[in-house]
C-alpha cells in the first residue's frame, strides 16, 4: 500500500466514523456524538482538501482528465456546504445528507481511478473554475435543500397527523429551520447552477463550435434548470414555503442524481467518463 | 454501626392536604435544633406543599416514635393523629426513598424537577445549622448525583405533561424559537389564558386578545401586557398572527377553512399554529388540511399529554433501577465506615498502585535476573505499606475519640478515593462561613 493510498483510507475512515456518529447522535439525541461527528468530518475534510491539492500539484498534467477527480471534488463540495449550513443553523442534522453522499462519492472516486474525460487543455482552467466549481457547489446545495425537504415532509406529516413527536427527539430542528435551509440553499444554489451552465455552454461553444448539441446530459441539465428556475421563482415571487418547495427540490435533486450516475455511465455523452 | 438512619414523612399519597398543611414545618432551623438537643446526631427536614420529610441519623436507642411525638408536638397536633398519615423508612430503605424523591420518582407529576431545588435548599439550611454531618452530607450529595444520573440517562423529564406546555412544545417544533412570534387569544377562558402565559414566557413577542365582551379583553390585555382588539376585526388580524389560541363559548366555528385560504396567501404562506381549546370547537377542522397551517384541538393535546405521561412511567422503570444500584453502593459506603474495611481498602489501593508502577519499571528495565526482580518488588510494596503506617495509626487514635470515627474514616476514604466516587460539582451547597 502506498502512502497516498493509506492517506485515502484514513479519509474514508474519518468520513465513515463521522457519518456513524451523526446517525447515532440523531437517533439518540446525543449532542456529544454530534460534536464527535463534526470533529471526524473536519478531520476528513482537511485531509480530503490536502488530497485534492496533492493530486492537482503532483499530477497537474493528467489530473483534470481523470474522472476520479470530479467525484472526489463533488464529495468535498458536500462537506463544504454542510459546514456552511452548520455555521448558519448550528445543527448537525444536515450532516445526515452530506456525510453519506460525501463518503459515497469519495469511495466512487477511488473506484473510478481509471476513468478518463476528454478535456481540451487550453480551456481547463476556465472549465474547472466556473463550470465544475459552480455546478458542484450548487448540486451540494441542492442535496442539502432536498435533505431538508425530506425532513420537512416527515415532520410536517407527523405534526399534521398528530403523531407522537417524542420519537423525533428534542434535537431535531423545527419545521421553520428546515424551510429556511431549503430556502437558503435554493437562493444560492440556483444562481450558481445558472452560472455553471452558462460557463459550460460557453466552453462548448469554444470547443465544439456550438453551444447546444442535443447531448442527453445537456437536455436533462436544461430540464433541471427549468424546474430549478420555476422553484426559484415560486420561492421569491409567489412566496412558496414548506411542503411544495420541499417536494419540488427533491424531484430536482433526484433528476440531477439520475443524470450524474445514469447518463454519465450508461449513455453516450460529452460528459461520460470513458475507460 | 451503632446508629440508624430514619426517614419519616408524609406526602400527597399518604395524607390529605389538610393534614399536610397542619404538619408543615414553618421554622425548620428551630425544628432541627430541637432534635439535635434531644441527642439526635444528624437531622435534615424538608417541607414543601406536597411533602414533609425528616431524615435523622441517631443512636440505636432512639425510635421513630420519639421523632413522631416531637414533630406532632411542634405542630400543635398529636402523635395519634399524625402517625396514620405518615411513613417511616429505616437505613437503606430511607436512603432509597430519598434518592427516589430527589429523582422526582415520588412526585405527584413524575419527572418534574422542582423537588430537587427544594431538597438542595433544605440541605443548605441543615448544613448552615450544623445539623448535617458525615452521613447526611454523603446521602444528600449522593442523592443529587443520582438525580443527575436519572435525568441524563433517562428521558423522564423530557416531554410536556400539561396541556399548555404541550402547546408550547408543539409551537417550538413548528417555529423553532418563539422569540418574535405574534399570538392571538380568541375568547378569554382560563386554560387559554394559561397557554398564552406559557407562550409569553417562552419568548412570544406580542399577544392580542379578541373577546365578544371588549372590556374583558381589555382587562386581560392589561394583565398580559397585550393589546385588546374588537372581535369583528378578527380576520384582519389573522394575517399578521403566527399562533392562535381559541376558547370562545360560540356554538359554531369562529374560523372557517375557506376564509383561511385568503389569509394564508396574504401572509405569504408563513406557518400558522391554531390551538383550539373550546368545546364545541371554534376552528373548522379542515383548516389542518391547508398547507403551512397546523391545528390542534383539546383532544389532540390531551392525547399528546397522555402519551408523554405513559412514556414517563416507562422511563421511571429505568430510573428505579439506577436508584436501586446507587442505594446498594451507598450501603457499601455505610459498611465501610467501620475502620477495618477502610484499612483493608487502603492497603489494597497501595498495593495496586505499587504493582502497576512495578510492571512499568520492569518493562523499562528489560531482561533482569529473578533475584533483582524480587528485590525491586519487595521494595515497591514495602514503600507503600510504610507510607500508610502513620495515616493508619492516626485513624486508629482518632476513631477511639467519641463521635470522630465517621468523620475521619470518611475523610480518609475521600482523600484516597477508595469509593471511586464522583460527586457532581453542582451538588455542593454553600457552607456558612464561621465568623471566628
Amino acid at each position: 500500500m502506498t502512502l497516498f493510498e493509506f492517506f485515502q483510507y484514513v479519509i474514508i475512515a474519518l468520513y465513515l466514523m463521522g457519518m456513524t456518529f451523526f446517525i447515532a447522535g440523531t437517533l439518540k439525541n446525543n449532542q456529544v456524538m454530534g460534536k464527535l461527528g463534526n470533529l471526524c468530518a473536519i478531520g476528513g475534510f482537511a485531509l480530503h482538501s490536502l488530497d485534492l491539492l496533492l493530486a492537482v500539484t503532483l499530477y497537474k498534467s493528467t489530473v483534470l482528465t481523470g474522472g476520479f477527480f470530479y467525484f472526489s471534488l463533488l464529495g468535498w463540495s458536500f462537506i463544504l456546504v454542510y459546514f456552511a449550513l452548520w455555521w448558519k443553523v448550528r445543527n448537525t442534522f444536515f450532516a445526515l445528507t452530506a456525510s453519506p453522499l460525501a463518503l459515497l462519492l469519495f469511495i466512487a472516486s477511488l473506484a473510478a481511478q481509471s476513468l478518463k474525460v476528454t478535456l481540451p487543455a487550453h480551456l481547463a482552467g476556465l472549465f474547472i473554475g466556473l463550470h465544475i466549481g459552480t455546478i458542484f457547489v450548487s448540486i451540494a446545495l441542492m442535496a442539502m435543500a432536498a435533505g431538508a425537504g425530506v425532513a420537512f415532509i416527515y415532520l410536517n406529516n407527523k405534526i399534521k397527523t398528530k403523531a407522537n413527536l417524542t420519537s423525533l427527539g428534542k434535537e431535531m430542528p423545527s419545521l421553520n429551520t428546515f424551510d429556511r435551509v431549503n430556502h437558503w440553499a435554493i437562493m444560492i444554489g440556483f444562481p450558481l447552477y445558472t452560472l455553471g451552465l452558462a460557463a459550460g455552454f460557453l466552453w462548448a461553444r469554444g470547443t465544439f463550435t456550438k453551444m447546444f448539441s442535443w447531448d442527453p446530459k445537456e437536455i436533462v441539465t436544461l430540464l433541471v434548470w427549468f424546474l430549478f428556475a420555476f422553484l426559484f421563482h415560486q420561492r421569491t415571487v409567489v412566496g412558496w414555503r414548506g411542503r411544495k418547495p420541499a417536494i419540488l427540490v427533491i424531484i430536482v435533486f433526484v433528476i440531477t442524481m439520475i443524470s450524474l450516475w445514469g447518463i454519465n455511465f450508461f449513455i453516450p455523452t460529452h460528459h461520460s467518463f470513458k475507460v | 454501626m451503632d446508629q440508624n438512619i430514619y426517614l419519616i414523612g408524609l406526602n400527597h399519597k399518604s395524607a390529605g392536604v389538610d393534614v399536610r398543611e397542619r404538619y408543615a414545618l414553618t421554622n425548620i432551623e428551630e425544628f432541627e435544633k430541637g432534635l439535635l438537643d434531644m441527642g439526635i446526631r444528624e437531622v435534615m427536614a424538608l417541607s414543601t406543599c406536597n411533602r414533609v420529610e425528616i431524615i435523622v441519623v441517631c443512636s440505636e436507642e432512639f425510635t421513630e416514635n420519639e421523632i413522631l411525638s416531637y414533630w406532632a408536638d411542634k405542630c400543635g397536633g398529636s402523635k395519634v393523629d399524625l402517625e396514620p398519615n405518615t411513613y417511616c423508612h429505616k437505613n437503606l430503605k430511607a436512603v432509597n426513598h430519598l434518592f427516589r424523591v430527589a429523582s422526582s420518582l415520588d412526585s405527584m407529576i413524575v419527572g418534574e424537577p422542582q423537588i430537587l431545588g427544594q431538597l438542595k435548599d433544605s440541605y443548605r439550611k441543615a448544613v448552615e445549622a450544623g445539623a448535617a454531618r458525615v452521613i447526611i452530607n454523603r446521602m444528600l450529595h449522593k442523592s443529587f448525583f443520582v438525580a443527575k444520573r436519572v435525568r441524563s440517562e433517562t428521558s423522564i423529564a423530557s416531554n410536556a405533561v400539561s396541556i399548555s406546555y404541550a402547546a408550547v412544545e408543539l409551537a417550538k417544533k413548528i417555529f423553532g424559537e418563539l422569540k418574535g412570534q405574534k399570538a392571538l387569544l380568541i375568547g378569554a377562558g382560563e386554560m387559554a389564558e394559561l397557554a398564552a402565559t406559557h407562550l409569553l414566557n417562552s419568548g412570544v413577542e406580542t399577544i392580542r386578545i379578541a373577546n365578544r365582551t371588549f372590556s374583558r379583553a381589555e382587562e386581560l390585555a392589561k394583565t398580559m401586557n397585550g393589546k385588546a382588539i374588537p372581535f369583528e376585526a378578527l380576520y384582519d388580524c389573522l394575517s399578521d398572527t403566527d399562533i392562535i389560541i381559541s376558547s370562545t363559548g360560540a356554538p359554531h366555528a369562529v374560523i372557517k377553512a375557506k376564509d383561511m385560504k385568503k389569509v394564508i396567501k396574504q401572509r405569504k404562506f408563513r406557518p400558522m399554529f391554531f390551538i383550539d381549546i373550546a368545546v364545541p370547537r371554534d376552528i373548522d377542522p379542515d383548516v389542518n388540511g391547508l398547507d403551512n397551517v397546523y391545528l390542534y384541538d383539546i383532544d389532540d393535546l390531551k392525547d399528546v399529554v397522555e402519551e408523554n405521561m405513559a412514556q414517563r412511567e416507562d422511563e421511571a422503570v429505568k430510573a428505579n433501577s439506577i436508584v436501586e444500584s446507587e442505594t446498594l453502593s451507598f450501603g457499601n459506603w455505610i459498611n465501610s465506615l467501620d475502620l477495618q474495611p477502610t484499612i483493608v481498602d487502603l492497603f489494597d489501593r497501595s498495593e495496586g498502585v505499587a504493582r502497576k508502577e512495578l510492571a512499568k519499571t520492569l518493562k523499562r528495565l528489560g531482561k533482569i535476573d529473578i533475584e533483582t526482580q524480587e528485590a525491586i518488588e519487595t521494595m515497591a510494596l514495602s514503600i507503600g505499606k510504610k507510607l500508610l503506617h502513620e495515616p493508619v495509626s492516626f485513624l486508629k487514635r482518632r476513631t477511639e475519640e467519641e463521635g470522630a470515627a465517621e468523620k475521619f474514616v470518611d475523610l480518609a476514604r475521600r482523600m484516597f478515593n477508595l469509593d471511586n466516587d464522583t460527586i457532581p460539582p453542582d451538588a455542593h451547597c454553600r457552607r456558612k462561613k464561621q465568623k471566628d
